[in-house]
Parts: C-alpha cells; structure tokens; sequence
C-alpha cells in the first residue's frame, strides 16, 4: 500500500508539471509538432520534480510541517486547476485538436499523441527497428526499476552528505540548517552537521517527497524519482529530436544513445547522487532554449528559465552550467556578431581565470593554479579505454573533424558554443585546480563529464547529421545538372 | 546495410590477428593446456597470512620486509609462455617479483618484476627469459615493501598462450562481471579492471579501419561501389554501440540477480542487516533505542572513515556529528551534560565504570554513564 502511495505520488508530481507547462502560454498546441508531446511529456516530468521541491521550500519558509497534506492535496488541487484551464483555452486555440460538432476531442487528442508517440510515421523495416529499439529500452528501463527499489542507498556522497540532509528533513517535517564545524559547536543544538554542509538541498528534497508519499523512512524507494527522472529525460530527448526534424526512428536512436550511456545508467542504479540529476535539468534547458530560439513560444522560455534555474540548486557546479545558457542565447540571437563575442568571451575567461590562477585563488571550491601536468593515461583511460561512455568521445572526435564547417550553422551554433564552454570549464578544472587528482584516481573525472555528456550526444547528432545532409546535397546537384546536347561528354562526367 | 556491417566484421577480424601476432608469445597452436594451482596450494614462507575464502590472505612481510608466496610445481618451460596470478588488492607501491627454479640449474632461483595495475597483478610473459628452461619444480611470488592493507591471491595460472588462448582470455576479461563496488559510482571499466585490448578501443579503430577500406574500395572500383558514406559510418556506430550495450546490459542484469540475491524480499530494517555494515547497522538500531525520542547531539567514533560516517548515516535524525576525513573526536572541553557517543571499533577510547570516568586520546576524563555495549562497540550519554 505504501509503494501505491509512492507510486501514485509520483505519478501526480509528473501530472502537476505537464499542467504547469501546457498552462504556460502558447500559440500552437504541443500535439502540432512532431514530438511535441514528447517533449511536453519528459520536460512536464522534470519541471514536476523541480517545482515540488520548491514548493516543499516555500512550506517550510512558511513554517508548515511536511506531510501529505500540505504536499499531495495542494499539488493535486494545482494539478486539476492548470489541467482545466489549460484544456479549456485549448479548445480555442487548436482547431485540430477540438471536433465540436461530434465532440471527439478526446479521440483525436488520444490518436494524436499515440501517433507522436508510436513512430507511426515509420514504414517497414524502420517501424520494425523502432519497435526493437524501444523494446530494447524498456529492457534496460525495467532491469534500473529492479535495482533502484531492491538496492539500498549505496554510494559514498550519497549517505554522507545527501541523503542525510532527506532523513533529517523528513524526520523533522522542515527545512534545518547544515552547518560547518564551528557553526555546528556554536549553535549547540538547532543546526546539523554532515560531510557536505554547504550542499544544496534539491537531492535531499526529491528524496523528502518519496518518503512523504511513501510514509516512512526508506533509503531503497526514495530513490525511485531518480529512475522516474531517466524515464521523463528519455521522453524530452525522444521530443526534442523529432522537433529538430529526426525522424521516428532516428529520434529514438537518439534517445537510445543518451540512455545507454553506463555512467548514467549507474546513476540511476545507485541513486542519490546530484550529477545525472543536474545533466537532465542543464540538457533539458538548453534545447529549450534551442526551441525557444526557433520558436520564440513564451512557454519554452519559461521552461528553459525554470530548468536552468533548477541547475544551482541541485549542485555548486550548476553554476557555471546555468550560466552556458547565454552564449546560446547570444549566438542564437545574434548569428552574424555572436560567434565573435562568444569566443572573445571564451577567451577573456580563460585569460582572466589563468591570471587569477597567479594568487591560488578558491572559486566554487575549486583551488586554481598554474600547474599544467595533466594525467593522460588516465585522461585516456575515462574516455577512451573504459566504458564509461561507450563510443561517445571517439563519436565527439570524428564529428568535430567531419562536421567542422557545418559547427557554426544558424541552427548548429548555438550549441555548439555550449559544448564548447563545456568542454572548457571541465577541461580547466581538470586541469588546472586540485580536481587534478580527482583525474588520477579517477573519482570525480567522469562525474564531472557526464554533467554535459547527454547533451554533447545530442549535438553529436545533430552535426552529424548536417555533415550527411550536404554529403547528399553535392551528388543531387551533379545529377540534375543536365550538360548541354552538343557538347561531347568526357567520361568522368558520365560515370556521375 | 549489410556492406558497412560486413566490413566492419572483416575490420574486427583483421585487427584481432594483428594483435595476436603481436601478442603470442610462442606457439600460436600449442599442444599443451593451461596448469592452475589454487591458494591451497600455496605455502607462506615468510610473511604471515592465512587461508581465507578460497584465498590466501597475506596480512604483513616477515621482519625483513618481505613476504614470499610459494607453489610446487611440474611444467616444462617450453610448453608454457605465460604465468598469470590471480590477485587483488596489491599496494601500488611495493615490489614485486615472480620467482621460479627449474630442475636445470636447481640452485639458482630466477626472478622477473611483475607490473601491478589498479590492485591486480599483470601476466608475466616468460616465453623469452633465458632463465625459463627445462622442468619447473617451483614458482613462487616475492612481495618487498610495506604493505598499507592485506592483499589476497586466489590462484596461479600457468598458460601456453597460444592465439586461441589469448582470445579466450580477451573474451573472458570483455565479459567479466563488474558489480557494485564504491567506485563504480565515478567510473565503469566495462568488465575486468585490467585489459590489455579494451573493447571500445578495439571497436573504434575498427570503424575507422572498415571506413578506409570501403572507400579505398569506392576509389578503386567506383562503377561497381556504391557507398553512402555518411550512412556506413552510422551503420558501422550504431552496430558497435549496440556490441558495447548488449555486453553492459548483461552486466547489469547479472547485477540485478546479485541485488536480488542479496536483499529480495527483505524489508528496509532486513535490507540494511544484509548489507556490508549489518553489523555497525544492528548495533545503531539498539543505540537508536536507548537514545531519546527527539533529535540528541550525537558524537560518532570510529577508526575507519566508512564505519564512522555509516553509524552517522543510520543515526539521524539525530543531531550527529562525525568527522568526515579523519579519525578524531572533539575535546572533551566541547562536550557538555546531554551529549552522546558512540563508540565502534575504535582504539584509545577508555571508561572507569566504577568512577564512571570516560577518556579518550589521553585527554581530560568527563562523567559519563554506559548505556549500552556490544562487540567492539558502546554508547555512553555524557554527564
């Protein structure tokens, strides 16, 4: 009974955040686009996550103790009002979706959806391979359930700074300081200590809610967000493919390729940790960004503000993550001149974070210094010779070389400039601050990458696909040059 | 769709008998077959350890720094090109040495390094050594340096290491389980922790390799070929992904079977006696009951940074403190009536029950009351 609470909890939870996104303002419906619901499916379930957690903030600010009460009731009453409203402003502004006469709404919504869903598009071998593919997934999506809920709360940051934070405040029913050392000695008694007290409270949130909706203390289904987390993301991923004009089956290969990732996937098996969280909100924030670039709906800017401001409260790095959203911005704004101010940009930090590297300075934790000696084999190690990303990193190589003129494309750019900056930060810290050691004993080199790692497989995808675009562009062009008749051919021109 | 597959499949191949030709030390088909001696049949002598698990658990080096691990044995060198010991958790920073006297020169012990990598002991490749000649009648391992924790070695392995050894061993390192340990959370070695030909690797230059080849063949053959370019290398991508995929995949449900081994059926209270520190968790449990129903201030002592922030982690919501990286507690003088400590598994810690004095670290004593005891473990509520 207590699992159906839990599960039922969650299932709430994600409904909230899909009526928090349809009520934003739009002009076209999601089911218009491809992948549209997708996307409003997978982001709904983040965003869900996200706001619950804000307003489990706003309860303890307010000085109401946690409960079922004060969580559920309210976010089910949000739920049902947002739905409503969203649903009747729906009815006037998407035609298709709304057959007053028979009154069918429902039916064609529901064919609608199955369709984006389905890969009905799809004919023949790639429906089969669709299908297969998706199986596949559901494959690895059902073996993570079996982990996550039989596995109690396992790896090393998870029990000493994360979810000690959800015990206490679960326990308490509020929000308690964590405190440093002499704070914890000095306030005898109101503040709590743990090995990370400056840690933001976004993991230990989420893992409040479960035990809220479950009702008891469980280390094991806590974490079973995490693993509702991986389903929603793959289902943003699947959307935000098919609107960027992959097709079904392309899409879900897409979606496959961010899935399978083991890094991620131990993340989610092992959960409680802030990294794969962290990846989806910075992953799901800038494609909304990309959308919003495309589309200039209000609702897509909404959505990329709420995520990117989701960043810095589920871990410090998320900080400067947050902060890659306006290169984007800048190079989706301004195609011609933005190039040049993000890299000048670029540069100037580098240059400025090289100088401040002369006084060993301390930024978001991270001591800087000058001392450049890098630990390739380990370098090589992470990202080359263990598993940790499948094929990623020789894909990320072998696209950068062949796609390289089709990087800054109007619609390339803007992400491009974000991987960069990715690359970037994560390469100066691991460079250039004590992290250095974190890349030796290979401890954190991984868990710093994979914060962008979902996002530089879609842009992988992306680049790739431009680079086969113009490989199918050049022949065409040939084939439809028709040589004058009175002209002798050569052979050459024959043979094409 | 089955042309970049088909020379993604000659690539594999190809690159697999490059690197047996480099790596066959003798015979590419010997006759012989592998020798295996197990920890049963090791003898200890010096150093001190014992036989634990199927494993000889070696614990410290004699007084001169050395530990020496021996098997009696029958080989004939030519037969065997190579030993491997099956070893973990070997320090970094000692010295090892793989030693072996043969019934051609009986007096004289030879003696080659033996490269340690992430705990393991690599293969030692004799096929070589002017030393490995006639019958082997003793092999034997020689540990010099300080030993910061006990090492175990489970087996010894004496192969002929010809080409379908060698990729039987390959395949084996490729599809070895890799469970949950603490490190899996930051890094996935995909399969065994040393691999001399990993996966991944061996499937990049594949693609590349099975690239050139189709366009080479493009060039010279370009009525014939007609090869879409952008689509072999997704092809060739995707296949390779799916290889590295299915072999996580099975790893992860072999997990899962382990999971399930290990806590199915359980409830949270049972879960948590299954896992490695049921024991601190059990004593936590009885602490939790002498403790007041609200939040006390808790001290937690213990040697080990793992049973320290453990007994911290089952404490809460209690008002806890533990020293995250080290194994101090706070001066006495920061301690005040109401106060708690646990105690587990930690020396220098001592208690007067008859004056109801408690020290620790040689620091001034404070009244303190025992509330509860158990192995290696107390609780006392300071007074």
């Amino acid at each position: 009974m207590d699992i159906l609470g839990l599960l039922l909890g969650l299932v709430l939870i994600w409904a909230f955040g899909i009526a928090c996104l349809l009520a934003l303002p739009r002009r076209a419906a999601p089911a218009d686009e491809p992948g549209g619901i997708a996307w409003l499916i997978g982001a709904g379930g983040l965003a869900g996550l996200f706001l619950a957690t804000l307003w489990l903030r706003a309860l303890s600010f307010a000085g109401i103790q946690f409960g079922l009460m004060a969580i559920g009731l309210p976010l089910l009453v949000f739920t049902l009002a947002l739905g409503s409203w969203a649903f009747r402003r729906g009815r006037h502004t998407t035609h298709d979706l709304w057959d007053a006469s028979s009154g069918n709404l429902l039916r064609n919504s529901f064919s609608k959806m199955s369709a984006g869903l389905s890969g009905r598009s799809q004919n023949g071998a790639a429906r089969t391979l669709w299908r297969l593919l998706l199986a596949w997934l559901a494959l690895r999506a059902a073996l993570l359930f079996t982990e996550v809920v039989s596995h109690p709360l396992y790896p090393w940051d998870s029990w000493t700074q994360w979810a000690t934070k959800a015990r206490v405040w679960y326990e308490l029913g509020r929000i308690v300081p964590f405190e440093r050392t002499d704070v914890w000695f000095a306030a005898s008694g109101p503040a709590y200590f743990d090995a990370g007290p400056h840690y933001p409270g976004t993991v230990g949130l989420i893992q409040v809610l479960a035990s809220n909706f479950l009702g008891r203390w469980d280390d094991t289904l806590m974490n079973l967000p995490f693993w509702i987390l991986a389903v929603a993301f793959a289902f943003a991923i699947y959307g935000a493919l098919r609107a960027m004009e992959f097709t079904a089956l392309g899409a879900l290969a897409g979606t496959w390729l961010v899935s399978s990732l083991p890094l991620a996937n131990t993340h989610v098996a092992l959960a409680g940790y802030a990294d794969l969280p962290l990846a989806m909100y910075f992953c799901v924030a800038i494609l909304a960004c990309m959308r919003w670039l495309r589309t200039r709906e209000p609702a897509d800017a909404a959505l990329a503000l709420l995520m990117l401001a989701a960043c810095p409260l589920l871990k410090i790095p998320g900080r400067i993550w947050a902060l890659l959203a306006l290169p984007a911005l800048i190079v989706g704004l301004l195609p011609r001149a933005g190039p040049r101010v993000v890299a000048g940009g670029y540069a100037a930090a580098v240059f400025g974070l090289l100088l401040l590297a002369q006084t060993s300075p301390v930024i978001l934790g991270y001591q800087l210094h000058l001392d450049f000696a890098p630990d390739w084999e380990a370098l090589a190690n992470s990202f080359f010779l263990y598993d940790n990303w499948h094929l990623l990193w020789y894909g990320v190589i072998a696209v950068t070389l062949l796609g390289r003129r089709q990087l800054m494309a109007p619609q390339i750019a803007p992400l491009t400039v974000v991987v960069a900056g990715g690359l970037i930060f994560v390469a100066f810290v691991l460079l250039f601050t004590e992290a250095r050691n974190w890349l030796s004993d290979q401890s954190t080199v991984n868990r710093a990458t994979l914060h962008m790692a979902p996002l530089v497989v879609i842009w992988m995808l992306v680049v790739f696909r431009e680079w086969a675009q113009t490989l199918q562009i050049a022949p065409t062009a040939l084939e439809t040059m028709e040589p004058p008749t009175d002209v002798p051919q050569p052979a050459s021109v024959t043979a094409l | 769709m089955l042309c970049p597959l088909l020379a993604l499949a000659g690539a594999i191949v190809f690159l697999l008998l490059a690197y047996l030709a480099l790596a066959v030390p003798a015979s590419w088909f010997p006759s012989s077959s592998d020798k295996q001696w197990g920890a049963r049949d090791f003898t200890l002598p010096s150093g001190t350890g014992g036989v634990v698990n199927n494993e000889l658990i070696v614990t410290g080096t004699d007084a001169s720094g050395q530990a020496y691990v021996a098997v009696t044995t029958d080989l004939r060198a030519r037969d065997y090109a190579v030993i491997t010991w099956n070893a973990h958790d070997v320090p970094a920073n000692v010295d090892v040495h793989f030693l072996w006297r043969t019934d051609y020169a009986p007096r004289k012990i030879f003696s080659v390094p033996v490269a340690v990598n992430a705990g393991r002991l690599l293969p030692v490749v004799l096929a070589n050594d002017a030393g490995w000649l006639g019958h082997v009648t003793g092999i034997g391992l020689a540990v010099s340096g300080k030993l910061p924790q006990p090492f175990a070695v489970a087996g010894v392995v004496a192969k002929p290491s010809g080409a379908l050894g060698i990729l039987r061993d390959r395949a084996r390192e490729w599809l070895g389980f890799e469970g949950w340990n603490g490190t899996s959370i930051n890094t996935i070695v995909g399969g065994d922790d040393v691999q001399p030909l990993p996966l991944p690797l061996l499937l990049a230059i594949s693609i590349a390799l099975a690239l050139a080849t189709l366009l080479l063949w493009r060039r010279l053959r370009p009525m014939q070929t007609k090869v879409d370019v952008a689509a072999s290398i997704a092809i060739m991508f995707v296949a390779s992904w799916l290889l590295l995929d299915a072999r996580w995949t099975w790893n992860l449900a072999r997990q899962v079977q382990a999971t399930i081994a290990q806590y199915g059926g359980k409830d949270w209270r049972g879960k948590h006696l299954a896992a490695e520190d049921g024991a601190l968790f059990g004593f936590v449990e009885k602490a939790r009951a002498e403790l007041p129903a609200t939040p006390a201030r808790i001290f937690v002592a213990s040697e080990a940074d793992y049973l320290r922030q453990r007994a911290a982690f089952h404490l809460y919501p209690h008002n806890v403190y533990a020293e995250p990286k080290s194994n101090e507690l706070p001066s006495s003088d920061r301690l005040k009536p109401g106060d708690w400590i646990l105690v587990y598994k930690r020396r220098g810690v001592q208690f007067d029950p008859s004056t109801g004095r408690l020290r620790w670290d040689g620091g001034a004593p404070v009244s303190a009351q025992l509330k509860l005891r158990g192995e290696g473990a107390a609780l006392f509520l300071i007074q």
